[in-house]
């Protein structure tokens, strides 16, 4: 497709506006590995994750300027796909007896 | 009259180059999305070993460099900006640029495989491989851990590996013009390879350096 038609300059300062927000989410998963939260952490771990995930999806890969239905539903659609393994394993895991 | 068929040709053409552009970018697409699967399985593998061992993970964990490993991370967020300018610095013609940028994303991609190796090296050292004995000895969970461990940064770098060489086949292939502001979508494609790298270790990173 055609890459937007944007003032010269613009691209490069998006992306490195993503970067700097990569920077800062990594320095905040550090921060919060340091942190006593318990349980919490993993999570806060992986919705941070996904966060930089998203931003490098959506600017650097240009999922958020894709006009096509398909692109803007590939990865949606596989991350159900992953979630519903996921929720399937840990369904089994969950209520295996025995200690192992 | 002959400019109007001139038009029409160039009409024509760009509707040729948009479908075909639309087709490499799903493929591409398409693969990132079976790459996706494969590591997510390694990942499903790797929840349900912490799941049933968060003690022995979060030890083996802590032996792990994590200031190798968050600066690992940085040079992979830092050549993902470098590769997506390098596209556009092609699509606006400037191709000295994008090769500059290119050549940057390569070395950092290969400073990020030097880490790999340091680490894996440090660690081989101490006899802690898969199936080693000094690994066998240990917990059960951190066997399990430093299997899942080799074998998913292993697998990782691997695809980083094989990035940098398809980075380099873009990098002659723009030396010979062969891509330009008018065929980009091969740049295009090599570079969501490279984010999707970038993606995968964006993962990694958290659940390996900083089990808690």
């Amino acid at each position: 497709m055609e890459p937007e038609k944007k003032p010269h300059g613009t691209e490069y300062r998006t992306y490195t506006l993503v970067w700097m927000g990569l920077v800062v989410l990594t320095g905040l998963t550090f921060s919060v590995a340091g942190m006593e939260l318990g349980g919490w952490t993993v999570l806060i771990a992986l919705a941070i994750a996904g966060t930089k995930s998203g931003l490098v999806l959506n600017y650097f890969m240009h999922l958020r300027s894709e006009r096509l239905l398909i692109f803007r539903v590939i990865i949606p659609l596989v991350m159900a796909v992953f979630l519903v393994f996921v929720l399937l394993t840990f369904a089994d895991l969950a209520f295996r007896g025995g200690a192992r | 009259m002959i400019l109007r068929s001139f038009q029409k040709m160039d009409e024509a053409k760009t509707i040729v180059l948009e479908e075909s552009n639309t087709s490499a970018k799903l493929g591409m697409w398409l693969f990132i999305l079976s790459e996706l699967l494969l590591f997510g399985g390694m990942f499903i593998l790797y929840s349900a070993y912490r799941y049933k061992n968060p003690v022995d993970f979060h030890h083996a964990s802590r032996e792990l460099e994590v200031l190798l490993g968050t600066f690992n991370t940085l040079i992979l967020l830092t050549s993902s900006l470098s590769v997506a300018a390098s596209i556009s610095a092609l699509q606006r013609g400037q191709s000295k640029l994008s090769m500059v940028l290119l050549m940057v994303t390569m070395a950092l991609g290969l400073l990020f495989l030097f880490n790999k190796g340091f680490e894996w090296g440090a660690k081989i050292e101490h006899g802690i491989y898969p199936n080693s004995p000094a690994l066998l000895a240990r917990a059960k969970g951190e066997v399990l851990f430093f299997g899942l461990y080799y074998v998913m940064t292993g697998l990782h770098g691997l695809h980083v590996l094989v990035g940098i060489c398809i980075l380099c086949g873009m990098l002659i292939l723009i030396a010979k013009d062969k891509l330009n502001p008018t065929r980009f979508v091969p740049l295009e494609n090599a570079g969501l390879y490279w984010h999707l790298v970038d993606i995968i270790w964006i993962f990694l990173y958290p659940l390996f350096y900083l089990i808690t």
